[in-house]
């Protein structure tokens, strides 16, 4: 009798389909992951932002004074960076693409030093480019409440803070973000 | 508790008023090392920086961190208490840079007050029940067995 069942009824292997069922789920969950861009000029919520800029200053890596208030007039964009950081590293030529665009007009980038030793950063620059100021200020990433790098600032002529970039930047996506705060201003 | 005058209502009031000069000392000695600042810049240091929050790390203050971000904020605490800034002063300043979530210890001020007041809330209320419920129970009229009670208890007590 209970053989005469065996018989009539399929085996259903409910675990199997269930098993294969959560295996394409997590395949199709790693494959979006992997392929989808890396998140880049994403804007973040700051105090800093809509205030005065807080002071940047010190020595620069060729020697010379360097300070946030003297750039005052232009755009800015204040980065927070260090040679050891790899979205540091990946976004870097795209500040030196932003910085060739308008390094004669409007905007530049001034980079501060976060945690790191200036002959690192000396050869950084001179390997991957990149001819604007760096400077290293320890007080100034508390300042501005940076909390990790990269992290950069878009400052307006005036001085006052506009936007925080957490995670790396695109010379695309500064365009974009420098165009819409010239048109709000 | 008894009623006054009737006998024994004082000695059951004992009890209670001698737990309550018990908690004004308890309370007034925890209160009293809670004000208890510091004494040198470097310990001053360490007690505002282990109410404020790592910013890159989980479940860390930034006395604890040696993350980079939580060295910066205990240089810039330092450089500040040397330069004769309150706690107060201090913590302000960390929460316009990096946000109110900067602070392990909620403010006590606006939303954030609620974690404050709430428990407290709480407990009053959970008080307020209680002493309901005694008074209630207390004033409930005290049942005495009937006759009919009496017999079936001995009828069960026979068996």
């Amino acid at each position: 009798m209970t053989a005469a069942l065996a018989e009539a009824t399929p085996p259903r292997h409910t675990a199997r389909w269930a098993a294969i069922g959560v295996g394409v789920v997590v395949v199709a969950l790693v494959a979006v992951l992997a392929t989808r861009p890396q998140a880049a000029d994403v804007v973040a919520p700051s105090p800093v932002v809509g205030q005065p800029a807080p002071e940047i200053g010190g020595p620069g890596l060729d020697g010379t004074q360097v300070s946030l208030t003297g750039l005052r007039g232009r755009w800015v964009l204040v980065n927070f960076f260090a040679t050891w950081c790899i979205p540091c590293v990946r976004e870097h030529h795209e500040l030196v693409s932003f910085s060739n665009r308008h390094e004669a007009t409007e905007a530049q980038v001034l980079s501060v030093i976060y945690d790191d030793q200036p002959d690192d950063v000396k050869a950084f620059f001179a390997q991957r480019g990149g001819t604007w100021p760096v400077v290293e200020d320890a007080g100034a990433k508390v300042d501005f409440g940076v909390r990790g790098v990269p992290e950069s600032f878009l400052v307006d002529p005036q001085g006052v803070v506009r936007i925080r970039l957490v995670g790396g930047v695109t010379a695309q996506g500064l365009d974009r973000l420098l165009r819409q705060g010239e048109a709000g201003s | 508790m008894s009623a006054p005058g009737e006998a024994g209502g004082v000695r059951a009031w004992v009890p209670w008023l001698v737990l309550v000069p018990v908690l004004v000392v308890a309370l007034a000695v925890g209160a009293g090392r809670g004000d208890g600042r510091p004494a040198t810049p470097a310990a001053r240091t360490a007690h505002v920086a282990a109410g404020v929050r790592c910013p890159t790390c989980e479940g860390l203050s930034a006395a604890e961190s040696e993350a980079p971000a939580s060295v910066a904020i205990r240089q810039e605490i330092r450089r500040r208490v040397d330069a004769g800034q309150s706690d107060a002063a201090i913590r302000s300043y960390l929460v316009g840079r990096y946000g109110s979530d900067i602070l392990l210890t909620p403010a006590g001020s606006g939303v954030a007050a609620l974690v404050w007041a709430l428990p407290v809330a709480g407990l009053v209320l959970a008080a307020g029940v209680l002493a309901y419920t005694f008074r209630r129970r207390r004033a409930e009229p005290r049942r005495t067995p009937t006759v009919e009670d009496r017999l079936l208890v001995e009828q069960a007590a026979g068996q």
